[in-house]
């Protein structure tokens, strides 16, 4: 009898929501242990668990600065400099790049990959080292599409659908989350991928999409909504602070206050601001023991994490996820951002500033996943608002559309670059839409979530809820990917058909 | 002072008992002649009375409307008006305005000059430290003394807590979450960048909008905010071309002035054949309008390019450089100088209107040509009247709010545009906004109390006192626990955007709930727990010491005193207790259901009574938990 047969069997009517709720956790407790590397899985099954990371670069990196062409054959492969003049005094010199090992750049859909060589922006000596080993993939020039646009003709006379308010950040920051760029009231992807995947968790309470970064569109589902916590993820933080130990029967006064305030939140309200704060707080505060026990069984990890906002973010992520089995989770995502790439001004010293602050924190939470015993279990992707253009307002960058995306785990074909990147030459560039540099996008993010959706155990005929515009790009066929950068060895493609339809803006 | 329990749920009541003919005499005509709206106001709805609105325009003869005299607000009314109209409210202003009148007392806020300059106040510390440092270092005078930002945190605080323009100060507050600059930006450590920018919004609340922006454009914060600060010409040397920063260019139209999409004087979306909304701009349009912004440096700059400032470069109004000579300062010796254009030359094309092409020389005319095609963009209206009304009084105006009040905005009734007195005097007398009930349609009024404003109505509902009146206060925990200080957003979009749509109850109802954008499980228990620090553990402020070895300063460390509601926890009494604080700080809005839950929390508290004498130190935790808990209310957490 497997686990969901037990569940179906011993039914809760049988039990108390409270027994259940303990004997689920003891359940994921010692499945949990399964996956930890002090015990031999020789012969168990694996443990079904997965987790997406989400790293929000908000304000629009200037990411043609951090995948740079490298080549300098003027017959042939010339993209530094190309990159170098059309960038203007925001190049960097190509001598402090750090290479990237044979990156088999290779086109996407119509768009060749101009360029053969390339390096990284000198602040990213993990991020080189993750793709060299083969655990980092590139994606280049992606952004928000409704359907594909092949080149600047298509766009200018809008044969093809436009999203809306390109090169806007509020739009553009949401659509990336969104992935439905005709939308302005779309669910985010995590929230849609939440909603189908969500019942296979063992305990609902604490919902499967938590947050570093308070609300966000992203996490947020029809049925799911996201759980916030501080990157202060120590049992004692979590919670009401109890009133003062010098009280005359301190722990009895603060139950009598928390019972107050349960029962002024547990009211209902006729007005529905109130009674959206009141459920808010009524969530939360269900939530506190559960979490909060669950904190308590986290591990010693030896990996160092750097001491940044994102560092301490992402070493909060790690502690969640290595009490995954407290909180009987067997999917999770994770979302997080870390803001301040709207660098109009300044761009050169901004990059030298913020570049080491991803690098570092993303290497140490790879690093962390493999002391964990489930590198291969969790994927992490950046996204940012838009790429910038790639031409100078002296100093700075501009708004422009499609850019460069990184997608890192031990389940990723790393090594590569996926997509196509564009030619930095604006000279009869057809992918190319202004006179600063604005690349209509090669992969739409749909293609990008839809291949990380498909590992993530969303069935095929499933893709169509959490990606609504997914039909315009792609469509399922035994051993034919999105894009192609997710190992599938391993993964048996899911064929449940959940009841959500297709969702339609 | 005593607190009797209000009864009477009306909005307004009488005074005296008026013969209702001789009511009829007074306010009859206007209903009667008068093609204005009548509106019933209350819920002890008196029959076969009707009350006329307040008329907005200032050449009104006749009768004075009966919002100013005759008949008064009662004191939960008064406090509702106060809640909507100030960030904090004490016992005394609520006392004023019931005497006073609503309409007479927002007239007088408004005729009242800026009380309060926020710059030399921290300047004055800033000197006060600087000579303290001077003892130990005497190199140290006010010009090398960094000063941290917390000192506009302290100073906004001792502003907040002196200043007797209540309304301009709440209006201030929206304006700096509408015309956003903040700290997390390049003006990050000058602290002068947020007090004068500050003190520009404070000193303007009350002028036009259209003064607004251009103080705004030619603000230093807001040019290394949007980054146009030595924003220059497109050029084109060693063949490399760069162009005009467009960052101001998009912003100014997006979130300050006209937003995305074509409005109706109503503020909903203009559609089109296909039932799509318009956009307002396009790139072309950005791009236009980025060149207009071109050639504005620090106001103490020697050219342009100039990249020196220090805090006083942040007090002074941006200086235009039509040209380039920055040459002739960084390479005083080259042969080859090179003079260009700083400011774009040639004809600007954006909204549909073209800048003529003039000189260089002339071309700071640019700026104003520029401000006044967007000044007299119909969506102005609609669009800042919105943001103006959700700021202060309710999420989700109907349609016809926000029609009444951009029709104030478009004329104040003497052919003045961006009257802001008008639109804010508009914006508060409205009926909806005055109608306790929402017209019965109590399901969406109001909206979710900013966190930063929770605490400020804390503060102010207590009467927090320092001694000395000197406050020393970084209000560090507010911004730790739930993210909102002044002057410190996370990006241009302030705390929560105007269009937020919440999760939970509202789900579905296209409702908005702007500041439900900074909820969530994490800031819920941040706010509880600040509370709990505040209240419970009577540490209301985050008092800096200003340099090392200082002596601490116990008057500045202001307190609550709640000493005088002692008597009032005696069971006899708690009806009493409760009603004081459920007006001061809820204008009488926390129900009956919950104000028992309340109070049977309090019963469980001991309290021992000698000859009728509580005991002080269990008087005292039972009115700090009382008010704990009023404020942990949702009646109290959404203001309706």
């Amino acid at each position: 009898m497997n686990r969901r047969d037990f569940l179906k069997h011993s039914g809760c009517a049988a039990m108390g929501a409270t027994t259940l709720l303990s004997t689920l956790t003891s359940l994921g407790a010692v499945n949990g242990a399964m996956g930890h590397k002090k015990f031999p899985v020789n012969g168990a099954v694996a443990e079904d668990y997965k987790a997406l990371v989400c790293i929000l670069l908000a304000g629009g990196v200037d990411s043609y600065n951090v995948l740079i062409p490298t080549g300098t054959n003027g017959g042939g492969d010339n993209g530094y400099n190309e990159y170098a003049a059309t960038r203007a005094d925001l190049s960097i010199a190509n001598a402090s790049l750090l290479a990237l090992n044979n990156p088999q750049c290779t086109g996407f859909r119509s768009f060749p990959c101009n360029y053969g060589a390339y390096g990284l922006h000198p602040s990213l000596p993990g991020m080189r080292d993750l793709f060299n080993s083969g655990k980092l993939a590139f994606m280049a020039n992606v952004g928000t599409l409704i359907e594909p646009i092949l080149n600047e003709s298509e766009y200018r006379t809008k044969a093809k659908k436009i999203p809306e308010g390109v090169y806007s950040h509020s739009d553009q920051i949401m659509q990336w989350q969104t992935s439905v760029p005709q939308s302005r009231t779309a669910l985010g992807v995590g929230g849609r991928l939440a909603d189908l995947l969500n019942p296979g968790n063992l305990n609902q309470q604490v919902s499967m999409n938590i947050s570093l970064s308070g609300k966000n569109v992203f996490q947020t589902g029809e049925s799911i909504a996201e759980y916030s916590i501080s990157n202060n993820v120590s049992p004692g933080n979590i919670g009401f602070d109890m009133l003062p130990s010098g009280w005359f029967s301190s722990g009895l006064m603060t139950e009598l206050r928390n019972s107050a305030i349960d029962s002024l939140v547990g009211q209902t309200y006729a007005n529905l601001l109130q009674q959206t704060y009141a459920g808010t707080a009524k969530g939360a505060i269900a939530t506190f023991d559960i979490f909060k026990e669950a904190l308590k069984k986290v591990p010693n990890i030896a990996t160092v994490f750097p001491t940044t906002s994102l560092g301490n973010d992402l070493a909060a992520i790690a502690k969640v996820i290595s009490v995954r089995s407290n909180l009987g989770a067997k999917r999770q995502i994770f979302f997080v951002t870390y803001g301040g790439w709207d660098m109009h001004d300044n761009l050169a010293g901004g990059m030298n500033q913020k570049l080491p602050v991803v690098d570092s924190a993303i290497k140490a939470f790879y690093d962390s996943t493999v002391e964990l015993g489930i590198a291969d279990k969790v994927t992490t992707f950046t996204i940012s608002d838009f790429g910038r253009t790639i031409t100078s307002n002296g100093l700075g960058s501009d708004h422009a559309w499609g850019g460069n995306s990184m997608v890192i785990g031990g389940s990723v074909k790393g090594g590569k670059i996926y997509g196509a990147y564009p030619k930095m030459n604006l000279n009869s560039n057809t992918q190319n839409v202004s006179v600063r540099g604005n690349f209509i996008p090669a992969v739409s993010t749909d293609e990008l979530y839809a291949e990380i959706a498909l590992w993530y155990g969303v069935s095929p005929s499933d893709l169509c809820y959490v990606l609504p515009n997914i039909g315009n790009f792609y469509s399922y066929t035994p051993g034919n990917y999105p894009v192609g950068f997710m190992n599938f060895n391993g993964t048996t493609i899911s064929n449940v058909d959940r009841p959500q339809s297709c969702l339609i803006y | 002072m005593s607190f009797p329990l209000f009864v009477f749920q009306g909005l307004f009541r009488i005074r005296q008992r008026i013969p209702s003919i001789l009511l009829i005499g007074l306010c009859g005509l206007s209903m009667l002649t008068n093609a204005q709206q009548n509106v019933a106001f209350g819920k002890g709805k008196i029959t076969n009375v009707t009350v006329s609105s307040s008329s907005n325009a200032s050449n009104q003869t006749g009768i004075q409307t009966l919002m100013s005299s005759g008949y008064l607000p009662n004191k939960n009314a008064a406090a509702r008006l106060l809640s909507q109209a100030t960030l904090g409210t004490t016992y005394a202003d609520i006392e004023n305005v019931a005497t006073n009148g609503i309409e007479k007392w927002v007239d007088q806020q408004l005729a009242m000059p800026n009380s309060f300059v926020i710059t030399p106040y921290m300047q004055n510390l800033h000197q006060g430290l600087a000579d303290s440092m001077k003892r130990t270092d005497p190199t140290k005078n006010i010009g090398n003394t960094f000063l941290a930002d917390r000192y506009f945190d302290i100073s906004w605080f001792q502003g907040y807590m002196t200043a007797t323009d209540l309304l301009r100060w709440r209006v201030a507050l929206g304006l700096s979450e509408i015309f956003v600059t903040s700290r997390i930006s390049a003006n990050e450590g000058y602290p002068y960048a947020s007090s004068s920018y500050y003190d520009m919004l404070l000193e303007n609340s009350f002028t036009n909008y259209r003064n607004i922006i251009e103080k705004v454009t030619y603000h230093p914060s807001m040019a290394v905010y949007l980054t146009f600060m030595n924003n220059h010409a497109t050029d084109s040397y060693n063949g490399k071309q760069t162009f005009p920063d467009e960052n101001y260019a998009r912003e100014l139209m997006q979130l300050f002035s006209i937003g995305l999409f074509q409005l109706n004087l109503d503020g909903t979306e203009k559609k089109d054949a296909n039932g799509k909304s318009i956009p307002t701009y396009n790139n072309n349009d950005i791009g236009g309008l980025a060149k207009v912004f071109t050639g504005l440096s620090w106001g103490d700059s020697r050219y342009l390019g100039d990249k020196l400032k220090d805090n006083w470069s942040y007090t002074k109004k941006l200086k235009f450089y039509a040209i380039d000579s920055s040459d002739y300062y960084l390479r005083p010796n080259a042969s080859n100088k090179r003079i260009t254009n700083g400011h774009e030359v040639g004809a600007k094309t954006f909204l549909g209107s073209t800048i003529p092409a003039r000189s260089v020389e002339q071309g700071e005319l640019d700026i104003k040509d520029a401000l006044d095609i967007i000044f007299n963009h119909p969506n102005v209206g609609p669009f800042i009247s919105r943001r103006l009304i959700q700021r202060l009084v309710t999420s989700n105006p109907s349609p016809a709010y926000i029609q009444r009040i951009a029709t104030v905005f478009n004329n104040n009734g003497n052919n003045v545009r961006g009257d802001m007195k008008a639109v804010i005097r508009a914006i508060l007398l409205d009926q909806e906004a005055r109608d306790c009930c929402n017209n019965g349609n109590t399901e969406f009024a109001g909206a979710l109390k900013e966190p930063f404003i929770r605490y400020t109505n804390l503060v102010k509902g207590l009467n927090l006192t320092a001694t000395g009146g000197v406050f020393r206060n970084t209000m560090q925990r507010v911004y730790d626990k739930m993210g909102q200080l002044p002057m410190y957003s996370p990006s241009v979009f302030n705390f929560f955007s105007p269009d937020y749509l919440p999760d939970g109850a509202l789900k579905g109802t296209g409702k908005f709930g702007p500041e439900f954008q900074t909820l969530n499980s994490q800031s819920l228990s941040g706010y509880m727990n600040a509370l709990n620090s505040w209240l419970i553990n009577d540490d209301p402020v985050e008092y800096l010491t200003y340099f090392p070895g200082e002596t601490f300063k116990p008057n500045q460390d202001a307190k609550f005193d709640l000493s005088a509601d002692y008597q009032l926890t005696r069971n006899d009494r708690l009806t009493q207790l409760l009603d004081k604080y459920n007006l001061i700080l809820a204008h009488g809005r926390i129900s009956q259901q919950s104000l028992n839950t309340i109070r049977n929390a309090l019963s469980g508290m001991p309290l021992t009574v000698t000859n009728g004498v509580v005991n002080d130190s269990e008087a005292n935790r039972i009115v700090r938990i009382a008010i704990y808990l009023i404020m942990s209310s949702p009646d109290y957490i959404i203001n309706k």
